[in-house]
């Protein structure tokens, strides 16, 4: 029942990787909704009541930013995020390893999560408790 | 040993530590970015398979969990066999393990192979790759092209993932033949994204990625188009880039003294 109203969007390039967590935070009643870059993931927000944000770091600007850095798209979209809508809860999940940029999304508040590293029932639990508030067990 | 010669030598020392800096710097982009495309998609399969011994997750969703897996196992193999034979051409060792005798092969047979190798990963996006028979049946009958098969299956493959990789969702990728007067190859033809004239001619440069691909998938390595370049070289051959709008045709081309 609670889960239902909660929408989880995934802003991946490549929403293969991001499949298997979105299946169980399916299973576990949430709604999740898959973006695949920047330009499309905010028009998403602007228009719905999303409780987290699941983003990539490398990933397409798409139309409404462009000339941007594709490597660095997930930085400028979580400031932006931080700064619209600071209400949603942002989980990084990515691959990449440079520490002083994790340290500054972690200083926004963002929960960093290593693609490949995370287990996939930790990283929904995490994921479930960013949007309820409660881990369920 | 003047003044002089001395500051020269000072300059000479200056430049080469600054080009050695610049060295290091694309060796560690390099390498990372070979840690990034390995791990996503082995993070992909880890994931996947955990998703499949969970018992919450629906046994209806869980048939593309195991496609998927089977799709960035591919990724992974080709990735492999992509940065062995790049190291295997900056060391210059004749190509290693890559080289072997030219031999005569069906290059239909070939081209079904590959277009199956990459169905997996097509269909996770809704793609369809198809091999037009008839084209080769035109372009070689029963001749068969005499060919180093591991190195041309790599270069075909690269010019495959990026036709997938690239691709609108819900089009088809066309693999099929085509003959002239001094050559016969194979076409790979997709719709997905527009190549300008300028950068058709930077495309084969090593680590180079146009505008609209890293638009449309941000990581990658840069290197496919590169090795498929050098493999043609190696048969005498070249590969072809026709554009129009978000049509792009690509063709590996061999001179006919290979058919045989």
């Amino acid at each position: 029942m609670k889960a239902k109203t909660h929408i989880i969007l995934f802003v991946d390039d490549e929403p293969v990787s991001t499949e298997p967590l979105r299946l169980l935070l399916e299973a576990k009643g949430f709604e999740c909704v898959s973006r695949t870059d920047m330009s499309s993931a905010m028009t998403f927000l602007r228009c719905n009541p999303v409780s987290v944000l699941v983003t990539d770091i490398m990933m397409p600007s798409g139309d409404q930013f462009p000339g941007m850095d594709s490597s660095e798209t997930g930085f400028h979209f979580v400031y932006k995020v931080r700064d619209e809508f600071p209400d949603v809860s942002i989980v990084c999940l990515s691959v990449i390893g440079d520490q002083s940029k994790i340290q500054k999304l972690k200083k926004r508040g963002t929960l960093y999560l290593r693609k490949g590293e995370t287990p996939l029932d930790t990283a929904a639990r995490l994921i479930e408790s960013k949007a309820t508030g409660v881990i369920s067990y | 040993m003047n003044e002089k010669d001395i500051e020269a030598l000072k300059t000479e020392n200056k430049r080469l530590r600054a080009e050695i800096g610049d060295l290091k710097t694309v060796t560690n982009q390099y390498l990372q970015n070979v840690a990034h495309q390995l791990t996503a998609p082995l993070g992909a399969i880890k994931w996947s398979i955990e998703a499949l011994r969970d018992e919450r997750v629906p046994l209806s969703r869980k048939s593309k969990l195991l496609s998927s897996i089977y799709s960035q196992a591919t990724i992974l193999v080709h990735l492999i066999k992509n940065f062995a034979l790049m190291s295997n051409l900056e060391a210059d060792h004749e190509l290693g393990q890559f080289r072997e005798k030219p031999e005569p092969i069906a290059v239909v047979n070939l081209a079904i192979n590959l277009a199956n190798d990459f169905q997996p990963q097509a269909r996770d996006v809704e793609i369809k790759v198809v091999v037009d028979n008839d084209s080769f049946q035109r372009a070689f009958g029963a001749k068969r092209l005499s060919i180093e098969k591991n190195l041309v299956a790599q270069a075909m493959s690269n010019i495959l993932e990026n036709a997938v990789k690239y691709a609108d969702p819900g089009s088809t990728i066309t693999v099929s033949a085509r003959a002239d007067d001094k050559d016969v190859g194979i076409t790979i033809e997709n719709t997905g994204i527009s190549i300008s004239d300028e950068e058709k001619n930077q495309l084969f440069k090593r680590g180079y990625r146009g505008a609209a691909a890293m638009q449309k998938v941000a990581a990658g390595t840069g290197i496919g188009l590169y090795l498929a370049s050098r493999v043609m070289a190696f048969h005498g051959g070249r590969i072809d880039v026709e554009t129009r709008a978000k049509l792009s045709r690509f063709s590996l081309m061999f001179p006919r003294g290979r058919l045989q």
